[in-house]
């Protein structure tokens, strides 16, 4: 079977094993991020919501953890701001409004309803968002805090045919890669955005746009843009997947994306590797240290159930043992008390593991 | 003010049933439901049309009325039903007496049945569990319950029965010793309306002790328990029924594009606010793997609970009612209790609800001296889509598209084709699983629709919207989005229903919190910001 070799192997690519990848390869080690597909992630909607915290004693760790994911998302060109303990409501596909801690610039464009004379714009085809029913819902909020500005609705109708319906995902797509269909898209938006300050659009603007090419549609509509998120697959929560999974990869990072992890090699108290599933040839991947980062799969794997995690994140049997002196978890697992953990403790989790994987590797003591 | 002569009360099967019947035979009649169409026992059941199979041994009365059933349905609703055949199957830890028993009462009761060895059984079925030794086929068959209740309904109002949904019934007025009058309050608006009526019949299900109540009439209903599990494919072709006296978890029948296993029986108060326990539901997996090894396996959408009400007599003897079968019992007031104009109808089976319609309504004609038969056992519930419709609809929309939708509106679909034809949107497909368009849920929406819908659970009922995987949360928005584009709601009410809607989806997928449906369960909390079921069960088997 072919093998490769790594400092830290790690299985999962939500916003776990992402972090948790980062925190690894800042220390300039060989990493690995493997994964069965987007993560987590790519199903949410961009933004960090914010969400009961755990311990008292972890705030100071988690606000370090938070720092770095956001200098992270700021390397990868999605720079992600904002205050754990200032969140914000945020505007959500039903027009209800969530708690959000950390978003890009163009999601915290729609908090602050009323502030601007706003239009929402809708597509003509792509039924999964409605731009009236939108500016009914965002124009209750405006009533009751008797703000100025009424949100507007108008429809644009594009010349491309992407059959019926339309998705999101054709139109960030396009947007991509076809500068004739942007060239079109944009001038459809700068007319039905003259004479607002604000233009508030379903999140459509690319798959990959950094943070440099949104300000630049910002600069040629010539007013603030606003992107609300869909349901997925939401065009935001996969645009900030792309872009920490690219800034992975320029910083070293081996991505085996698409390669299911099969079997974890655990012997005498350690962990080896883990074994990968690959059209036609099967993989082995060594580690030093491995990161379980796969949420409610990672049980399977580990064969056994979990009691809880050690402080170093290793996992314990619920006969109490270490199941492995190199083997850490991150993510959902890694907070089986928490019942669901939010984005930010699964960041933490994911920044400790990482953490912990990186500085320990080769040495251990039990 | 109305008048009627007959006012049913009770939205199901049964109720839908005695409308068709009263409305063929001529007489005037309103139904009344407290909530949507086929809500009580009747929804949350199987599915199965039972061939008699599983009353053969014990009950061959029973057992005759389900076979002859089972015949006049796939006849007179073949849209409603799926033939998909059934097995009887021997598992080695049951009682071969037994097994010999059913081949011979089987043949006692009319059951077309052909015996299986182990391998011819395994080569039909490759799911069944390779220590089975043999089988018997049978003519079982999965059925539509709303489909069959709303074919009733829609079949009636041709012949000029009525009928109200969320219509509940609040006082019943009697006078000298009759009926005179049944009151009801629309739950939506909460007005008052009155109906006088010659007579009432009380087919309110597990609901029937508490309407009879209302006539000062005592009907005793036991409410038992089934809890059941949805899992989210097909693990048979056919309907597997374990072949041993009736017990939890013996049938397992594949409905559309999930199956459904089932049931416990366990006895309850009342029928409301029904929930299953974690051992239940581990009970019903560990029962039905015995059968079918992948159910211990398979990803479960959700569980639901439905009570069978059966009819307990107060006093046994002659005086207890007049005993139709072991089936049901078809209570005559007048004559029981005094009360002239009223009729319960209590216990039975889906399957046998037709037959249950006709006793109802061979009373109901003999009180008012109408001379008109039984015909419900030979005219069809729905007329036939003709070719010239069959062949456009297949040019408008993909094949299975246009299967499943002409198999849900029959004539009606000529409708559903003129909008797409006239806005070609509409031909997007909003629920995967079922393959809903927008068309149709236009069409379900609207004032033409034959039975009217007021939360996206009714659209569900109409449509099958929302039964895959997803549990609604996609299709649910879409749903809402297409309301609120007729005009049907505005924007907070139609976010508001889609929150009741998932918040009455999730509570019965909390039963179910393990595994991928876990996965699917924490994307569909996030998606809409709203907290994970307080009642959430640790899973056991992640552990495995």
């Amino acid at each position: 079977m072919q093998s490769k070799s790594f400092d830290v192997v790690v299985v999962g690519s939500g916003i776990a094993g992402l972090t948790a990848a980062a925190a690894a390869a800042r220390q300039s080690l060989r990493v690995a991020l493997i994964s069965t597909g987007p993560g987590s992630i790519a199903l949410g909607a961009g933004w960090l919501k914010a969400e009961p915290m755990g311990p008292a004693a972890e705030a100071a760790e988690l606000s370090e953890a938070l720092a770095f994911f956001c200098e992270t998302s700021r390397l990868a060109g999605c720079p992600l701001m904002g205050d754990i303990d200032r969140p914000r409501p945020m505007p959500n596909y039903l027009g209800s409004f969530e708690s959000v801690a950390f978003a890009p610039q163009r999601l915290w464009n729609a908090g602050g309803d009323g502030m601007a004379s706003t239009v929402i714009v809708g597509i003509r085809g792509l039924s999964i968002f409605d731009e009236n029913f939108m500016a009914e819902r965002l124009n209750e909020r405006v009533r009751v805090a008797g703000s100025p500005y009424a949100y507007k609705a108008r429809q644009i109708a594009l010349s491309h045919d992407f059959g019926t319906p339309s998705t999101v995902l054709q139109i960030g797509l396009c947007f991509d890669r076809d500068p004739a269909f942007r060239a079109e898209l944009m001038a459809a938006l700068r007319t039905a955005a003259s004479g607002f300050e604000r233009i508030l659009l379903p999140g459509i603007l690319g798959l990959h746009s950094s943070e440099w090419m949104l300000a630049q549609v910002e600069a040629e509509l010539g007013c603030s843009v606003c992107e609300i998120p869909t349901l997925p697959p939401s065009i935001l929560g996969l645009r900030l997947f792309h872009r920490l999974q690219s800034y992975l990869h320029s910083n070293g990072v081996e991505l085996f994306a698409g390669f299911p992890a099969q079997r974890l090699l655990l012997r005498d108290g350690m962990c080896a590797g883990v074994e990968v599933t690959a059209p036609g040839h099967p993989m082995t991947l060594r580690g030093e240290s491995v990161v379980l980062a796969t949420g409610r799969r990672s049980a399977p794997l580990l064969n056994e159930p979990i009691a809880g995690c050690d402080a170093h994140m290793r996992p314990i049997s619920s006969a109490g043992d270490l199941l492995a002196q190199n083997l850490f978890l991150a993510g959902t697992l890694a907070h089986s008390g928490l019942g669901h953990p939010g984005d930010t403790m699964r960041i933490l989790s994911g920044y400790r593991a990482g953490t912990f994987a990186a500085t320990t590797r080769g040495a251990y003591a039990s | 003010m109305e008048s009627t002569q007959v006012v049913i009360i009770g939205g199901g099967a049964t109720g839908a049933g005695i409308l068709w019947d009263l409305s063929l035979r001529g007489i005037a009649a309103i139904l009344l439901e407290q909530g949507d169409i086929a809500n009580g026992a009747t929804g949350r059941c199987h599915g199965l049309l039972h061939s008699g199979g599983r009353y053969a041994v014990k009950d061959p009365e029973a057992a005759r009325s389900c076979a002859i059933e089972n015949r006049i349905i796939k006849k007179i609703a073949p849209h409603c039903v799926e033939e998909v055949g059934g097995l009887f199957v021997q598992c080695p830890q049951d009682d071969p007496a037994f097994f010999e028993q059913w081949w011979k009462a089987a043949a006692v009761a009319g059951i077309e049945s052909r015996r299986l060895g182990s391998e011819e059984a395994r080569h039909l079925e490759p799911g069944l569990a390779p220590d089975i030794l043999g089988a018997f086929t049978c003519p079982d068959a999965h059925v539509d319950v709303f489909r069959l209740t709303l074919a009733n309904l829609e079949a009636a109002a041709a012949r000029g029965g009525k009928f109200h949904t969320y219509a509940k019934v609040t006082a019943i007025d009697t006078e000298d010793g009759r009926v005179r009058a049944v009151k009801y309050r629309d739950q939506r608006t909460g007005e008052q309306h009155k109906i006088f009526c010659e007579m009432a019949i009380n087919a309110a299900g597990g609901w029937a002790q508490a309407v009879a109540a209302m006539a000062g009439v005592d009907v005793p209903v036991r409410c038992d328990k089934g809890s059941l599990l949805v899992i989210n494919h097909r693990l048979s072709r056919s309907v597997i029924n374990r072949c041993r006296k009736a017990s939890d978890a013996d049938i397992l029948v594949p409905a559309g594009p999930v199956c459904i296993l089932g049931t416990s029986s366990i006895e309850v108060p009342n029928p409301e606010d029904l929930s299953a326990s974690a051992e239940e539901i581990d009970d019903l997996l560990r029962q039905g793997s015995v059968m079918i090894p992948e159910v211990a396996e398979a990803r479960i959408l959700r569980v639901f609970c439905g009570v069978r009400p059966l009819y307990l007599p107060r006093q046994t003897g002659t005086s207890a009612g007049r005993e139709i079968s072991r089936g049901f019992f078809l209570l005559n007031h007048g004559a029981q209790d005094g009360l002239g104009g009223f009729v319960s109808i209590v216990g039975g089976k889906l399957t046998t609800y037709r037959q249950m319609a006709a006793a109802v309504s061979d009373c109901v004609a003999q009180e008012l001296g109408v001379q008109v038969e039984c015909t419900t056992d030979t005219v069809p519930l729905q007329g036939t889509v003709d070719g010239k419709t069959h062949r456009r609809l297949n040019h408008l929309l993909p094949a299975p598209v246009a299967h499943k939708l002409e198999i849900r509106l029959g004539p009606e679909i000529a409708r559903v084709m003129d909008a797409i034809e006239e806005r070609p949107e509409l031909a997007e497909i909003v629920c995967d699983c079922e393959m809903v368009t927008r068309a149709e849920l236009e069409y379900v929406l609207g004032s033409n629709a034959p039975v009217p819908v007021q939360t996206i659970a009714d659209i569900g009922r109409r449509t099958r919207l929302g039964f895959g995987p997803c549990q609604g949360t996609f299709c649910g928005y879409k749903a809402m989005l297409t309301a609120y584009r007729t005009h049907r709601w505005t924007a907070s009410q139609a976010a508001n229903e889609l929150s009741a809607y998932l918040h009455e989806r999730r509570k019965g997928q909390s039963f179910v919190h393990h595994g991928q449906q876990m996965e699917q369960l924490d994307l569909n909390c996030d998606l809409y910001g709203v907290d994970r079921p307080a009642e959430a069960l640790s899973g056991a088997r992640d552990a495995k």
